[in-house]
C-alpha cells in the first residue's frame, strides 16, 4: 500500500519505533497482518513538503472531473498480503489478550516497524470482527497522530478505545492514538439491538454507557478525552475504579450527582432507577485540581459533563480558549526529546551528583571510635 | 476522499484473470461468478440478512477472482466465506452454523437438480449429528474467509451504489417514475452476479443502469455524442456500453447443458476433473 499519508511526527529526527504498527496472526491458516506507518523515508519526506495525502499523485488538469470520482488510476488494484517473511522479527515490545507486538525490519528497505501478531487461536467465530474493525478504522483514517497502517501481512503460520495507555508516544514527544479495536463505523444504521455496551475501558468509560444506553455517539470519546486530561495534570488515572459501580460512585463524587439540568434524559436510561442517587453535592473539581487555571477547568468540566448533548464536541474543544492562554502549545518541533527504549536507548545520567566532602564523616567515625 | 477509493482490477487482472490461466474458459468463468453470487444472494434471502451485507459479499467474492483461480478454490465456499466477512464488516455478523446449514442445503437442492431424481420433489436431509459435513463445511468457511481476506490484502473497503442511483434519478427527473427506479435498482442488483463491480467506478455502473432502464421503458434522455446525459457523471459512452454488455449477458438464454455444467462445477474438485477431461478432449 503506497498510500500512507501521514507523516508520523513532524519532526526530522524520530525514532521509526512507531511508524509502522503491524500485525501478524499466527493461526489456523497462519495469517500475519501488519500495520505499518510509514513508508520509507523519502516518501515520507516528501510528504511533509506537499499534501499530506495521495492527491499529489493525480495530474493537474482534469476539468470534466468531479471531485467524487476520481480518475479510474487513482483507484488501487486488488493486491494480495505479502509474507510475514518479508519482515525480520527483532525484539518483542508488549504482549496483550489480543496478541503480541514486535520491532521488525522490512528486509527491502530496512524499515523499522511495529508488527502486530494476532492470536487466532482462541477464535470460534472466524477471523476476530474487532481485528476487521482495528483494520477498516487505520486504513481509512490516515492522520499524522494515529498510527498509520502499513500493510497487512500473512504468514503461513497463519477503539473506542481511547486511554492513555493506548496513546503511544515517540521519542520525540509526538503521540500517536493506538488500537483501533473497539472502532466502529458511526452514522451508518445499526441492527435492532444496538450497540454494544461493553466498550471502552472502564476508568475511561462514559457515564451514559455505564448506564446502560445502547445508542451513543462520538461524545463517549470527549469522556475519555477528559479522563485523560485528567491524568496528565494529575500523574495518575482519574478513576482508578474496581468496578462500574464504584465507577458511577467516583464519577458523582467528582462531579456532584446528575441533576435535572446538569442531565435531563437521565431518569430515561435503563440502568438509572437501580441506581440510588445519593443526596445532592456540589462538584469537587477545584479541590482535585487546585492548580489548574480556571480555563483549563473549564475545558475539563465541559469534557466530564454528565450530559452528551451538553459535553463538548471536538471542534469545540479545540477552539476552546485553553489552547490559546499561556503557556501556549508547543510546536511539535520544540518537544522535548527522551531517548527511545524500543532502541534501547538509555537515559545518560547528566553528571555525577558530587558526594558530600569525605572529611565531614572523620569526626564521626573518631567519635565512634 | 480515500474512501471512494475502492480497489479495482489492474489492466493485466482483466486481460487474464488467474482462472483462465488455468484453461478455464471466459464463458465458464462468467456463468461460475454468476452462479456463485446466486448462491450468496439465495444464502443472504434465506438468513434474512441485510441487502447491504449480501451486496458487498458479492462485490469481495468478485475481487477475489481476479487474483485467484476457480482451480484453487470453489465458488461454493468462497461465497460462503464472503457472506460470512462482508455480514461482520457490514456490523450484523451470521451465527457460523446458521450459514452452514443455509449453505448445505443450497448445495443439496443444487446436485439434486442434476441427480437422476431430479424430476422428483426436492428434500432436504439435515447433516447427522455425528456426520463429518458440518466440520468440514466449517473448516471451509474459516478457511475461504482467510484466504479472501489474505488475497484481497485485507483490503475489504466497498461502496455501494444505492444511494447514489437515487441522485442521479433526481437529478435525471426520474425519481418519481417508480417504473424505472425499480428496474434500475433491479439492474444495480443484477449486476453484483457480473464482475463490473470489480471493474469499473460506482457512477459507470448506475449510469449503465439508467441507460438500460430508459431503453427499455423508452424514456428520452439527452444523448447526442459528445454530451450525453452520463458525462454529467464523469462517465464516457463506451463504459457504460461495456457494463450494459455484462449485465445483458446475465440475462442471455443458456441451454440446458450450460446450466447443468455450473451447477456441477461449485467445488474446486470439480472442476479440477472438469479440466482434466477437457484438456485430454481437446488433445
Amino acid at each position: 500500500m503506497s498510500l500512507e499519508s501521514g507523516p508520523s511526527t513532524p519532526s526530522k529526527r524520530r525514532s521509526k519505533w512507531e511508524e509502522y504498527v503491524e500485525e501478524d496472526l499466527p493461526h489456523i491458516s497462519h495469517l500475519k497482518r501488519r500495520i505499518k506507518h510509514k513508508p520509507s523515508k523519502e516518501v515520507e519526506e516528501s510528504q511533509e513538503v506537499a499534501h499530506p495525502t495521495p492527491n499529489n499523485l493525480t495530474p493537474t488538469f482534469k476539468p470534466l472531473h468531479s471531485i467524487f470520482v476520481p480518475a479510474r488510476t487513482r483507484h488501487p488494484p486488488i493486491l494480495p498480503s505479502r509474507s510475514v517473511y518479508s519482515y525480520e522479527r527483532l525484539n518483542q515490545i508488549e504482549e496483550g489478550s489480543y496478541g503480541v507486538v514486535f520491532r521488525a525490519r522490512d528486509k527491502k528497505t530496512g524499515d523499522i516497524v511495529a508488527l502486530k501478531k494476532l492470536k487466532l487461536d482462541e477464535e470460534k467465530n472466524g477471523f476476530p470482527i474487532t481485528a476487521l474493525r482495528e483494520i477498516y478504522a487505520l486504513m481509512s483514517c490516515r492522520h499524522d497522530n494515529v498510527v498509520g497502517i502499513r500493510e497487512v501481512v500473512v504468514g503461513d503460520t497463519l477503539t473506542q478505545d481511547l486511554k492513555t495507555s493506548n496513546l503511544l508516544m515517540n521519542n520525540r514527544g509526538t503521540i500517536k492514538v493506538a488500537d483501533f479495536g473497539l472502532a466502529r463505523r458511526y452514522g451508518d444504521p445499526v441492527g435492532v439491538g444496538g450497540m454494544t455496551q461493553l466498550v471502552v475501558t472502564l476508568w475511561y468509560r462514559a457515564p451514559e454507557i455505564l448506564l446502560g444506553a445502547t445508542t451513543y455517539s462520538t461524545a463517549i470519546d470527549l469522556w475519555s478525552v477528559g479522563c485523560i486530561f485528567a491524568e496528565l495534570l494529575l500523574k495518575e488515572p482519574l478513576f482508578q475504579a474496581q468496578g462500574e459501580l464504584e465507577l458511577i460512585s467516583m464519577i458523582f463524587k467528582l462531579l456532584g450527582p446528575p441533576t435535572k439540568q446538569s442531565w435531563p434524559d437521565y431518569s430515561s436510561l435503563p440502568l438509572a432507577k437501580t441506581i440510588s442517587l445519593p443526596s445532592p453535592q456540589p462538584h469537587q473539581f477545584r479541590q482535585k485540581f487546585p492548580y489548574l487555571t480556571s480555563v483549563g477547568l473549564d475545558l475539563l468540566m465541559s469534557l466530564l459533563t454528565y450530559d452528551p448533548e451538553q459535553r463538548i464536541s471536538a471542534e469545540e474543544a479545540l477552539q476552546h480558549p485553553y489552547f490559546s492562554e499561556s503557556p501556549l502549545p508547543k510546536h511539535p518541533d520544540m518537544f522535548g526529546s527522551f531517548p527511545s527504549a524500543a532502541a534501547g536507548e538509555k537515559r545518560r545520567k547528566p553528571y555525577e551528583s558530587p558526594t558530600a566532602p569525605r572529611g565531614a564523616n572523620y569526626g564521626v567515625l573518631d567519635e565512634m571510635q | 476522499m480515500a474512501s471512494i477509493l475502492y480497489p479495482l482490477a489492474s489492466l493485466s487482472q482483466i486481460e487474464k484473470t488467474p482462472s483462465r490461466e488455468d484453461g478455464i474458459p471466459e464463458d465458464l468463468e462468467e456463468d461460475l461468478r454468476a452462479y456463485g453470487c446466486k448462491l450468496i444472494h439465495q444464502a443472504g434471502i434465506l438468513l434474512k440478512q441485510k441487502q447491504v451485507a449480501v451486496a458487498a459479499a458479492q462485490i469481495l467474492f468478485q475481487r477475489f477472482w481476479f487474483v485467484s483461480s476457480m482451480k484453487q478454490f470453489g465458488v461454493g465456499d468462497v461465497g460462503m466465506g464472503a457472506l460470512y466477512l462482508a455480514s461482520k464488516l457490514e456490523e450484523c455478523p451470521l451465527r457460523m452454523r446458521d450459514l452452514i446449514n443455509v449453505y448445505d442445503l443450497l448445495l443439496q437442492r443444487a446436485s439434486h437438480s442434476l441427480s437422476s431424481k431430479s424430476d422428483q420433489d426436492f428434500r432436504y436431509h439435515p447433516m447427522s449429528y455425528f456426520g463429518s459435513t458440518f466440520y468440514e463445511l466449517k473448516d471451509a468457511l474459516v478457511l475461504s474467509e482467510m484466504q479472501i481476506l489474505k488475497r484481497l490484502g485485507f483490503n475489504v473497503h466497498v461502496v455501494l451504489p444505492y444511494g447514489t442511483l437515487i441522485s442521479y434519478l433526481r437529478i435525471l427527473g426520474l425519481d418519481k417514475n417508480t417504473e424505472a427506479c425499480t428496474r434500475a435498482w433491479g439492474y444495480l442488483n443484477d449486476a453484483h452476479q457480473t464482475p463490473v463491480y470489480a471493474l469499473y467506478q460506482i457512477p459507470t455502473i448506475i449510469c449503465a443502469a439508467i441507460y438500460l432502464t430508459a431503453m427499455h421503458l423508452q424514456i428520452p434522455l439527452p444523448a447526442s455524442s459528445p454530451l450525453s446525459w452520463w458525462e454529467l457523471f464523469d462517465t464516457n459512452e463506451e463504459d457504460v456500453l461495456s457494463v450494459s454488455g455484462h449485465i445483458m449477458r446475465l440475462y442471455r438464454e443458456r441451454t440446458a447443458e450450460e446450466r447443468r455444467r455450473v451447477v456441477g462445477l461449485v467445488t474446486k474438485k470439480e472442476v479440477r476433473r472438469w479440466l482434466e477431461e477437457n484438456m485430454t478432449a481437446s488433445k
